[in-house]
């Protein structure tokens, strides 16, 4: 391997490492909390939804003017371009002032704009992000539309610009555009907060819970939280309400069962109408253990700690 | 509570702070939907401190729980609660009011020699224009973009220039129609152009002002020569005041990128633009809207106004406004 992929791939860690990182905020707390970038993705679907909902409103104003014939064929695309610009401009700066940061499409796909340093947005970053974004949306998706009328070397100047405006974006570790940095701020998933219930607790059918299921330590020391993790996934989804679907959930638990039952090695056969109850049973025992496990130290990742600890120690 | 429970330390935990949790969730949406302005005193109070609590909880959970369903749920518990606390809504109401009262006149005194600067260089342009028609008439086939002049040139009779200036345009194309038209003319092209071009360095900013000012120039000695200079200057007055004031703001604009980027001083030049922005940007809606209102004085005032005096009048008097807004409003008294 010669020293240029070495060093190329470390930046490349490096910068992976750092695009996790801009998931973090640091408040004065002391606790970092989980504030997830929006990337690219995510927030051209939202621009695309406000421009449908833009262009909407300009179509039904432009119909409503020519009904009442304020203006004639010949002005009738200086009059668009006049309507929309005059639309579009207070629409994404209003939109963001009076919802802190959310248009239309921003509420719909629950994203939000924040201040690049965690404070307060003020309106001053608010509109100098949407003012720019005359030259860096709205300016490029013009140019592509006109593409076939330009000369040679306003091709070349509109295709070097088209460029600029997608690569700072995808290139930026919060995915800002260039107006998102001049203003300071970038954009981020609105955490939707949902409270499941406690898995590991006993509840009504708690004749389910019967104390059938014992599970010895060395029984339980063959998972990790990785799997325990993955079987909270299945318990909280629980039976599906269509029966097709709920057959083949009946059978995945069923698998998931047997593969249980080969690992650490238990005995006993369940039968199906007691797969639930094993299942809750398990869950709660091998959680327990795990937490215990990890107050004294030990975390276990998923079902190769043993083999990590003891590549460690050799 | 069954054995299991009680032996379950992070379902202990998760037990004994719910009722806190789920009370927080309630201000966090309670304090999104209607402000943290109008929520009564201990509400914002009980936000805080649960805010805080969580924070802590999640902290401790991260340590002791390995139920993935309660930690994303405080993840984003708390997460959402730190945005209603440290970035709350910034108060809308008076925007508008407070821009043009307060900032824009403020920005406008504080880039006052680059407005100064954006008008000589202007001015410059205009002389020179002038000075080369009067030399060689060839010079404004140079200066004019042939779209622009609508067939006044040197070769259109003096009968031709005058119905121009005092021609009712509206009519053929409908109000509304000829504002748009106006609105996105010559004009807004090249403010845009200044205020954007200024971040290369100024250069392109003070050039492309000059330039304006030569086709300004050559235009008006063109009907000077023929005698008409005057009928020129009311037709240009009555919206061109207003038109090429916002120029020179977008051109000063431009300067204020332009000179953060070129001499930073003590900031790194990122930084230097970002507090330059804060003024330019003032300075594009402020031209912006000067253009506006120069599209209305051109799309109707223009034709209903015919008599040359009062176009004078009207023109200037509207630019005098312009003037004692940016210099006399939104004085802070130091006290």
């Amino acid at each position: 391997m010669t020293p240029g992929t070495h060093s190329r791939r470390r930046r490349k860690a490096a910068r992976a490492s750092r695009i996790i990182e801009s998931d973090q905020i640091h408040p004065p707390e002391g606790v970092p909390l989980t504030l997830p970038v929006a990337r690219t993705g995510v927030r051209f679907s939202a621009q695309i939804l406000d421009l449908i909902l833009t262009l909407i409103t300009l179509i039904a104003i432009v119909i409503i003017l020519s009904w009442l014939e304020l203006f004639d064929d010949t002005t009738i695309s200086a009059v668009i371009a006049l309507l929309f610009f005059f639309i579009r401009i207070p629409y994404y700066a209003l939109t963001e002032l009076a919802w802190n940061g959310q248009t239309f499409g921003k509420r719909l796909l629950k994203i939000k704009v924040v201040a690049h340093d965690g404070g307060p947005l003020t309106t001053h970053a608010i509109v100098l992000r949407n003012l720019t974004k005359e030259a860096e949306v709205f300016l490029p998706a013009t140019l592509l539309l006109t593409f076939s009328w330009l000369s040679g070397w306003q091709a070349w100047l509109a295709i070097g610009w088209i460029a600029i405006c997608l690569l700072v974006p995808l290139r930026d570790i919060y995915a800002r555009r260039l107006g998102d940095i001049l203003a300071g701020t970038h954009v981020v998933h609105l955490p939707q907060p949902v409270f499941l219930p406690e898995l590991a607790k006993s509840h009504e059918r708690s004749e389910k819970f019967s104390p059938d299921f014992v599970f010895r330590s060395d029984q339980l020391d063959h998972y990790g939280a990785y799997e325990l993790q993955t079987l909270e996934t299945l318990l909280r989804v629980g039976p599906p309400i269509l029966h097709k679907q709920r057959k083949r959930y009946a059978n995945t638990r069923a698998i998931v069962t047997q593969k249980i039952r080969t690992k650490i090695g238990y005995a006993e056969a369940i039968p199906e109408n007691k797969q639930e109850a094993f299942l809750r049973a398990f869950y709660a025992a091998q959680r327990k253990h795990l937490e215990s496990k990890q107050l004294f130290g030990d975390r276990r990742a998923d079902k190769y700690h043993a083999e990590n600890s003891d590549g460690k120690r050799q | 509570m069954s054995q299991n429970d009680d032996a379950l330390r992070s379902a202990r935990f998760r037990a004994e702070r719910e009722a806190k949790w789920r009370n927080l969730e309630a201000l966090v949406s309670q304090a999104e939907t209607r402000s943290t302005r109008r929520m009564g005193y201990h509400d914002v109070r009980n936000l805080v401190d649960l805010y805080r609590q969580a924070t802590t909880s999640l902290a401790i959970a991260r340590e002791i729980s390995l139920d993935k369903a309660l930690l994303a749920y405080l993840e984003a518990l708390t997460a959402r609660a730190y945005l209603t606390v440290y970035a709350p809504q910034t108060p809308v109401g008076g925007v508008m009011w407070r821009f043009f009262s307060k900032g824009a006149p403020q920005a406008l005194r504080r880039s006052g020699v680059l407005i100064l600067l954006g008008v000589v260089c202007m001015g410059l342009g205009v002389l020179a224009g002038y000075l080369l028609y009067f030399e060689n008439a060839d010079w404004f086939y140079v200066f004019m973009p042939t779209e622009l002049a609508g067939g006044r040139t040197p070769e259109a009779t003096t009968g031709d220039l005058l119905d121009a200036i005092y021609s009712d345009t509206s009519v053929e194309t409908g109000a509304l129609g000829a504002f748009a038209s106006y609105l996105f003319s010559h004009n807004t092209r090249i403010a845009f152009l200044v205020f954007g071009l200024g971040l290369f360095l100024c250069a392109p900013a003070l050039i492309l002002t000059f330039l304006n000012g030569l086709t300004l120039g050559a235009f008006l000695a063109l009907h000077v020569e023929r005698g008409i200079g005057w009928d020129l200057g009311g037709w240009l007055s009555i919206h061109g005041v207003t038109e090429i004031g916002a120029i020179c703001v977008a051109c000063a604009g431009g300067l204020k990128l332009g000179s953060a980027a070129m001499f930073p001083g003590m900031r790194s030049r990122a930084d230097s633009l970002r507090h330059a922005g804060h003024d330019a940007a003032k300075l594009a809606i402020v031209a912006a809207f000067m253009l506006i209102v120069a599209a209305i004085l051109e799309g109707f005032a223009r034709q209903m106004v015919q008599d040359m005096v009062w176009r004078y009048v009207l023109g200037w008097g509207i630019g005098a406004l312009w003037l004692s807004w940016a210099i006399t409003t939104g004085k802070e008294r130091i006290s």
